[in-house]
């Protein structure tokens, strides 16, 4: 009986300390900005020097993908202050009245945003959004393993990548790579097209070592896999920890996308979250943070305080050639649950 | 008799309030239609209900059973051993035993299960140590295989197993087994017809917290499996988020629910009536 209480009480004090650590968390009294973004989206050190220059606090927590995100801002949840959806989310939440209008009286460092990047067709006017990043879904291969000349999306069907494929674990991106591979475009909503890449996709299957959006630069760099779909950013990322990683837009073209800055609908600390897109887009800062995370500076007026290095860096800077063939993955309205039913097909395995 | 009605007012109050109320909007909303934009539109569907009869997601549930009763089997056949081992042991080791097992339970579950990718990988420690033998020659791939899925449910649920077992084996009344020596029944045939049925509240209770922690498990299948194997809970988790179809995903849930909830009690009759029977059999 006696010993009955002591397994009791070890269980319960497990339970106990499991219960208080997700309960975990700070409070402080200084204003504090709450981010919502990517993982490794940003230099840290940036994120320290804005909480000493205007003494406030910054919070970074991470979500996987867009879906997450939205779920999360649409179910009023998370107090955050700033987020970085790509385009097409930036569209949707606009369409769910879900982001604050930006005020830009406070951010006049936008002027610095390269020209072709600002007024994209999912937000007309930067009403709602600015762009943090933009790159292009190509195929990021080892070369030690990897002899061949890479160049189209047909490659990762080589039998002699078998069971070294990654792929990325999104729908959209990885049944319109294979629309694209048809000659099709990666937002199809015709049915026929849809079924006849996903059958294609269900070949390549055997081929595939893992589905990974978070740590599939990881996987890369730890020679996990030797070929798979990866944003050029995390390819440039990758080749930094492993140069044998190579990284190529195919031929048949890719998806382009952008991450953006955007405020959720009643964020708490509206004001302070522009004063943070001013901050990062300041030239010098901007220079810093890019050089950091590995991904493309849209700050036209930042270049000349990057390294040689990231300027020739091809990964990060993508040529006009290598631009002119890519696509943005445009609204599938219903037809995403197509997307979702072949995708459960694919990834059960049926 | 009131003062105790009083006690438990707040644990009632707590349970409806956390428990019940989140459980009857999963309910309504399985009942509910989804527009263009993926919002929750009150407008009365089967719709959810009728998807989930579909090959595609009955054959996903039914792989779900298998790896959760397969995990289930795995769990007991290690668990019984080891709880059998501490519950005889001294109470020095007893008391160690059990804070052993209860350690991995102060770390992150996520952490624990990123712990096995640092394992098993192709450059991992095991792979490393066995070319360094000179055991294999090409790593083996441990990692996104079924089998890792199988090995990261097991380690997690096997305290889950363990405790309840011991707990039971611990209470028995050990002087049944000198009396069986006694009357000439064999080691085995004592454990087989006293230690047994007496452990078997353990086993019970050990077999549904494992069951059921490893039916609602998704993140197990990501990590180790590489997201190739998709299990009932990773499709309730993909229509709340990636689909935006939360009428779907609650209908789904809803029937997660009533069908462990049969199961479950299914199990217990089962268990049960042999018990019946087995005691009949002796009188």
């Amino acid at each position: 009986m006696k010993r009955k209480g002591i397994a009791g009480l070890v269980l319960a004090g497990a339970l106990a300390l499991v219960s208080v650590a997700s309960l975990g968390g700070c409070s402080s009294s200084k204003e504090t900005l709450h981010i919502y973004s990517w993982a490794d989206n940003f230099d840290e050190q940036v994120l320290k020097d804005f909480e000493s220059k205007f003494n406030v606090k910054v919070t970074y927590d991470n979500y996987a993908n867009n879906e997450d995100l939205l779920a999360k801002i649409k179910a009023g949840g998370g107090g955050y202050d700033l987020i970085q959806p790509s385009d097409y989310m930036v569209r949707t939440m606009i369409e769910n009245n879900l982001l604050e209008p930006l005020d830009k009286n406070n951010i006049p460092n936008f002027e610095n945003i390269q020209e072709s990047l600002k007024n994209p067709d999912f937000d007309p006017g930067n009403k709602y959004s600015i762009v943090y990043t933009s790159g292009v879904t190509g195929i990021a291969y080892n070369k030690k393993y990897v002899k061949d000349t890479i160049d189209s999306w047909e490659d990762l069907w080589d039998p002699k990548y078998k069971g070294k494929v990654l792929l990325l674990d999104d729908n959209r991106e990885v049944i319109g790579m294979a629309l694209k591979k048809q000659g099709h475009s990666n937002s199809s909503q015709d049915e026929g097209e849809i079924k006849s890449a996903v059958d294609d996709l269900k070949k390549l299957l055997p081929s595939v070592l893992a589905f990974d959006t978070d740590t599939i630069k990881q996987k890369m760099i730890q020679e996990e896999g030797w070929i798979g779909t990866v944003w050029s950013g995390d390819a440039a990322f990758i080749s930094k920890d492993n140069p044998d990683v190579e990284y190529v837009v195919p031929k048949e073209g890719g998806t382009i996308f952008s991450d953006n800055y955007a405020i959720p609908k009643g964020a708490e600390h509206k004001e302070l979250a522009e004063k943070f897109i001013n901050y990062m887009l300041d030239p010098q800062v901007s220079a810093k943070n890019y050089e950091s995370i590995g991904y493309s500076d849209p700050n036209a007026k930042a270049m000349e305080f990057h390294s040689e290095e990231y300027r020739n860096n091809h990964m990060i800077n993508l040529s006009e050639e290598e631009l002119g063939r890519t696509e943005w993955l445009g609204d599938v309205k219903d037809t995403l649950q197509l997307y979702d039913r072949y995708w459960t097909e694919l990834k059960s395995g049926r | 008799m009131r003062r105790s009605k009083l006690l438990i007012t707040p644990v009632l109050l707590w349970l409806a309030l956390f428990l019940l109320v989140p459980m009857v909007i999963v309910v309504v909303m399985s009942l509910m239609s989804r527009d263009t934009l993926g919002n929750v539109v009150f407008h009365f569907s089967l719709n959810g209900y009728k998807t989930f009869f579909d090959s595609l997601y009955l054959g996903i549930y039914w792989d779900t059973l298998v790896l959760s009763v397969v995990t289930t089997v795995v769990c007991l056949l290690v668990s019984y051993p080891l709880a059998y081992f501490i519950a005889n042991a001294s109470p020095r080791v007893q008391t160690w035993g059990l804070v052993l097992i209860t350690i991995p339970f102060w770390i992150n579950f996520l952490i624990r299960t990123y712990a096995w990718v640092l394992l098993l990988r192709t450059q991992g420690v095991v792979n490393t140590l066995l070319i360094h033998f000179g055991w294999i020659q090409e790593p083996l791939q441990m990692l996104y295989t079924k089998g890792a899925v199988l090995l990261g449910m097991v380690y997690n649920f096997i305290p889950f197993m363990v405790l309840p077992i011991y707990v039971a084996l611990e209470q028995m009344d050990k002087r049944l087994l000198d009396a069986a020596s006694d009357l000439g029944a064999t080691r085995w045939k004592a454990f087989r017809h006293i230690t047994l049925p007496q452990s078997k509240s353990g086993i019970m209770t050990g077999c549904v917290l494992v069951y059921v922690s490893t039916t609602g498990m998704f993140v197990v299948t990501d990590i180790l499996g590489g997201a190739k194997s998709t299990m009932i809970s990773n499709i309730i988790q993909q229509q709340y988020l990636g689909a935006r179809n939360w009428p779907f995903g609650s209908a789904l849930s809803v029937i997660f629910v009533i069908t462990s909830l049969i199961l479950i009690l299914l199990f217990n009759r089962a268990m049960q009536s042999r018990a019946d029977r087995a005691k009949e059999g002796r009188a």
